[in-house]
């Protein structure tokens, strides 16, 4: 309880450093998402259409996957320097597995007769894409976004090690110092933050699988 | 479901041999086994190699707990008896661990140490080493000819137009930006952000920051691409490293001191700042640079 009032203290008289990492954990959350999304969404489509693709592209990304973040930060760390850009790269690297693999098999478990009457009713590649394939894939798509978003809040902590700022330097600070209150400044938001996106995409879930619940 | 249980009773299998192994290798012997820590950077990782080296060459059952989080990560474990020893400063121990006011005679604040120590944890620090590991304000040649900073009296009217590499505690800490700022004036950085220790000096020297938090021993500061900022008005107390140990541990076989007293007795400034180079610039492993040292001091066979 002391820790809790202390963190409270903390942020009041640390305000303006509070919120700025917060921002910038949100930001640099976001923007991984982001980049992940345009980049593995068409990919995960792809790779559903073109068998002789997914192979190869599901088993770069796992093979990425089993790299620990941390490592990664290191790794690509005489390339891009330090800072925003090489923890954005490695956070994004994190959230394109979840995503490109539920992309693939949301679209590749759309039963093929589905697809051969909406072609038989005389709709174009692209509207089948749009009013068939993407709504009944949806459902899986969310649920591998959702668990991107989550791992993403939660490991963008590891920025703090190069100078990418964002709420892991609460908890870096907080930890070395063993002290709890600084360590809750930085720890209780990424909790909230991580429960708040389960929330919001849990609310889009549903929102688009209301075929599927009927 | 075959394939499965197959793989997991190799698992199995493999964690028994392992711990098999563990218990098999420290043999009989009727001394106690001794749990070293270290923090998180270089020096203390270099110096908890040491003592767990000595150690083992004097007969002891040692087991690694190197790398804890931080000092007061290394202090609470060595409280609570996760840990018989580590290295720590005596600058370190009387700001944060005892939360006093700093001093500057370097045996008052060790003799005010080893008491506060001894009465409230019953924890002993032994005989310190003659290697200072102070902190400092490090910038680049070119921010100093710049801005002619070379002294700390002269960063806070520059400060606004820097950009700071802070290392984990310094933000919090008495003895870091809080203390630095009341006691030299507020240097308002342009920003402050935090950075692993390994890779403060490569980031000023890229030039994504401009002011480091250096210790004074660091090997990197050999580099003549690096100034080191004047303590002008001695802010910081002095930093000797010694090792503290559990007052329990050692009442069981008070040899212990004596070997880590002779590790301590050929550490000062340059010495240590040489096998930080090693590690730091030289890219050796600490476990290597440490046991290459006592062997060359004759501590080793």
């Amino acid at each position: 309880m002391d820790a809790l009032t202390g963190a409270y203290d903390y942020v009041l008289a640390n305000s303006e450093r509070f919120w700025d990492a917060l921002r910038v954990h949100v930001t640099i959350s976001l923007s991984a998402l982001l980049i992940a999304l345009v980049v593995c969404v068409p990919l995960g489509i792809a790779c559903a259409k073109k068998q002789w693709l997914s192979v190869p592209v599901m088993a770069t990304f796992n093979a990425l996957r089993v790299i620990p973040s941390l490592a990664i930060l290191v790794l690509i760390l005489p390339i891009m320097g330090t800072g925003f850009a090489p923890a954005l790269v490695a956070l994004t690297l994190l959230a394109c597995p979840p995503i490109l693999v539920n992309t693939y098999l949301g679209f590749r478990s759309i039963d093929s007769f589905v697809l051969e009457s909406a072609s038989g009713m005389g709709m174009s590649q692209g509207r089948i894409l749009r009013r068939i394939e993407f709504p009944l894939a949806a459902p899986l798509m969310i649920a591998g976004i959702k668990t991107a978003v989550v791992e993403v809040v939660a490991s963008a902590t590891l920025a703090a090690f190069i100078g990418g700022g964002g709420l892991g330097t609460f908890i870096i600070n907080g930890l070395s110092m063993y002290k709890f209150s600084i360590l809750l400044v930085g720890a209780i938001p990424v909790a909230m933050l991580a429960i708040a996106s389960e929330i919001v995409f849990a609310v889009i879930e549903r929102r688009t699988t209301k075929f599927q619940r009927v | 479901m075959k394939k499965s249980t197959g793989i997991l009773s190799l698992i199995v299998v493999i964690m028994m041999v392992l711990s098999a192994c563990g218990s098999n290798k420290g043999g009989s012997s009727d001394k106690p086994k001794l749990k070293i820590g270290s923090k998180n950077f270089t020096e203390s990782l270099i110096l908890g190699e040491m003592y767990s080296l000595a150690l083992e060459h004097a007969g002891y059952k040692v087991e690694r707990k190197l790398n804890l989080g931080g000092t007061l990560v290394a202090h609470e474990a060595l409280k609570s008896g996760d840990i018989d020893m580590y290295p720590e400063y005596t600058g370190t121990g009387l700001i944060n661990v005892l939360e006093s006011a700093p001093k500057s005679d370097a045996k008052e604040v060790y003799d005010e140490v080893a008491k506060g120590y001894k009465e409230k944890f019953n924890l002993i620090w032994l005989e310190p080493t003659n290697a200072n590991d102070s902190q400092g304000l490090v910038t680049t040649k070119k921010i100093a000819e710049k801005y002619n900073l070379y002294k700390i009296s002269d960063l806070p009217k520059v400060a606004p137009e820097l950009n700071m590499a802070a290392v984990p505690e310094f933000e919090e800490r008495e003895d870091g930006l809080k203390g630095l700022n009341a006691f030299y004036g507020k240097s308002d950085f342009k920003s402050i952000k935090l950075f692993d220790y390994g890779i403060k000096y490569r980031v000023i020297l890229k030039g994504e920051a401009d002011v480091t938090v250096g210790f004074t021993t660091d090997g990197d500061l050999t580099n003549p691409d690096l100034v080191l900022l004047e303590d002008d008005k001695k802010f910081w107390p002095p930093y000797f490293v010694a090792p503290v140990i559990r007052g329990e541990t050692l009442d069981k076989d008070p040899n212990i001191a004596a070997v880590l007293n002779a590790v301590s007795a050929k550490l000062d400034n340059a010495t240590v700042q040489a096998l930080n180079a090693d590690v730091d610039i030289n890219k050796k492993e600490y476990a290597d640079v440490a046991k290459e040292f006592l062997e060359k001091q004759g501590l080793l066979k």
